[in-house]
C-alpha cells in the first residue's frame, strides 16, 4: 500500500530586521528543525519580508530538505508586492516557481552556496563578482571603483567566515535589496552550521565554566581585534573587526545573530544582547549608504615601514 | 626577487589559500636572507585571511627590522596598504604571546559569573 507522506504547513510572519523580529525566524527555525517531513510555507500572515527573512527562509528549506523532508513555498498565499520581490530577486525560481520571470527590480539576487561549492577554486570569483556587479552594480549607486572594492573587501570577510562554520553545515545563503528611497544596500548572509557561541565554548573547553559562557559574551569576545577560534599560528581574528570599525567610520549598521546572542553595531551605539529563541547558525545583517558622499575611507599611507 | 601578485594570485587577494600561495614563494628566500619585491599592481581586492597568511606568518621567526630591510612593496592601492598595516599590528601583538589568546578573558569569565 502506497504510504501518503504527511505535509504541515508553517506561517511566515511579516519579518523585518529588528531584533524581534530575527526572534520570530528562529522560531520558526525551531517548528521546521523538528520535521522531517514536508513542510509548505504559508505567506497568509505575511505583509512584507526583508533579504535577512528571505536569504533565511531558503537556508531553512534546504535544511528540511537535508534532513529528507520536502519544501514547498505556496506562492499563491503571498500577496502581490511579496510576490514580485521573491520573483524579482529569483527567490521563487529556485524555490520551483515556473511562471513569468521578473527584472530584478531594486531586488539583489538570492544565492545559495552550498557545502561541497565552497571548496571550488572559482568561489572567490563568483562571490566578488556577485558583491561587485550585483550588490553594488546598480546604477543608482554612486560610488567610485576605488570605493566599491574597499566594501567588497570588507564584506568578503563575511563570506569568509561563514565558509569557515559552514564546514559544519549545509551551506551559505545571502541576499540583498536596495532601498532608493533611503538610499540604502542591505544584504544578508546566512550558514546553520556551528554559531559562533559554540565554537567559542569549544574553543574554550578545557575552562571549568565554557558552558556557562552567554551567547552574547561569545559573540562579544569574537569581535575583539586578534580575538579567534583558529589561532593556528597565524594572528588571525582582525576581519570582523575591521568589519564593524568600516561600518562605524561610515554610518553603516552591522548585526550579528548567532543561537541566541546578537550584537548591533550601529552609528553611535554598540550593543550586544539575547534573544527568546535560539538557532543553530550563524545570521549577519549590514546596510551601507549607497552615496560615496558618507564615506571616509581610511587612508594608512603607502610610506613607512611595512612591518 | 621581485614576485607579481596579480600573475600567481589574480586581482583579487582575499583567500587564506592565496595568502599562503605568496608565503611558500617568499619566506625561504627572506629566511635566507634574500631581497624580495612584492609587487601588486593592478590587484584590486584585498581581505585580510590573504595577508594573515601571505606576509602575518613571516612574524613567527623573521623580525620586523629584518623584514623591514628585505622585503619592498610596489604598485599596492591605499586600501591594500590598509588592511596589510592592520593585519601586521594584528600579527605582532599575536606572536609576543601566542598562548594569550587563549586564556579566557574578562569579557567571557563575567557572562559566566554573571550566571
Amino acid at each position: 500500500m502506497k504510504q501518503t507522506r504527511r505535509v504541515i504547513k508553517l506561517d511566515i510572519p511579516t519579518i523585518n530586521d529588528r531584533p524581534a523580529d530575527f526572534d520570530k525566524l528562529f522560531k520558526l527555525w525551531n517548528e521546521a528543525k523538528g520535521y522531517s517531513l514536508d513542510i509548505t510555507f504559508d505567506f497568509s500572515t505575511c505583509d512584507f519580508l526583508r533579504p535577512n527573512a528571505i536569504a533565511f527562509l531558503g537556508g531553512l528549506a534546504r535544511l528540511v530538505e537535508s534532513r529528507n523532508g520536502r519544501v514547498t513555498f505556496d506562492w499563491n498565499t503571498a500577496n502581490d508586492k511579496i510576490f514580485a520581490i521573491l520573483r524579482q530577486n529569483r527567490f521563487a525560481r529556485v524555490f520551483g516557481y515556473t511562471g513569468v520571470s521578473s527584472g530584478p527590480g531594486n531586488s539583489i539576487p538570492y544565492r545559495e552556496d552550498k557545502t561541497q561549492s565552497i571548496y571550488a577554486s572559482d568561489i572567490k570569483d563568483d562571490i566578488i563578482e556577485y558583491l561587485r556587479h550585483e550588490w553594488l552594480g546598480s546604477g543608482l549607486v554612486r560610488m567610485s571603483p576605488k570605493l566599491k572594492n574597499a566594501i567588497v573587501g570588507r564584506v568578503w570577510e563575511i563570506y569568509a567566515n561563514a565558509f569557515l562554520h559552514a564546514e559544519s553545515g549545509i551551506g551559505v545563503f545571502s541576499c540583498g535589496q536596495f532601498f532608493w528611497r533611503m538610499g540604502l544596500l542591505k544584504l544578508a548572509v546566512v550558514d546553520f552550521g556551528d554559531g559562533i557561541p559554540a565554537t567559542v565554548r569549544e574553543f574554550f573547553k578545557y575552562h571549568p565554566s565554557a558552558k556557562k559562557f552567554s551567547a552574547s559574551g561569545c559573540i562579544r569576545w569574537a569581535f575583539e581585534p586578534g580575538n579567534s577560534t583558529k589561532s593556528e599560528g597565524t594572528g588571525r581574528g582582525i576581519g570582523l573587526d575591521m568589519l564593524k570599525e568600516f561600518v562605524y567610520a561610515n554610518r553603516g549598521i552591522l548585526e550579528i545573530y548567532s543561537e541566541d546572542g546578537y550584537a548591533l553595531f550601529r552609528p553611535r551605539k554598540q550593543e550586544y544582547g539575547l534573544l527568546s529563541s535560539s538557532f543553530e547558525g550563524t545570521v549577519v545583517n549590514i546596510t551601507l549608504a549607497c552615496d560615496e558622499r558618507h564615506y571616509r575611507l581610511v587612508d594608512e599611507g603607502l610610506s613607512g615601514p611595512w612591518f | 626577487m621581485k614576485l607579481e601578485i596579480k600573475s600567481l594570485v589574480g586581482e583579487r587577494c582575499v583567500t587564506s589559500e592565496d595568502g599562503q600561495r605568496v608565503y611558500d614563494k617568499i619566506y625561504p628566500k627572506l629566511a635566507a636572507g634574500e631581497s624580495v619585491c612584492l609587487d601588486f599592481e593592478d590587484v584590486k581586492f584585498f581581505s585580510s585571511p590573504f595577508f594573515n597568511f601571505a606576509i602575518g606568518q613571516l612574524l613567527k621567526d623573521l623580525k620586523p627590522e629584518d623584514l623591514n630591510e628585505l622585503l619592498r612593496v610596489e604598485g599596492i592601492v591605499p586600501d591594500g596598504a590598509f588592511v596589510w598595516r592592520k593585519v601586521v599590528e594584528n600579527a605582532k601583538e599575536y606572536y609576543k604571546n601566542p598562548e594569550a589568546k587563549k586564556a579566557v578573558d574578562e569579557i567571557l569569565k563575567q557572562q559566566a559569573e554573571d550566571e
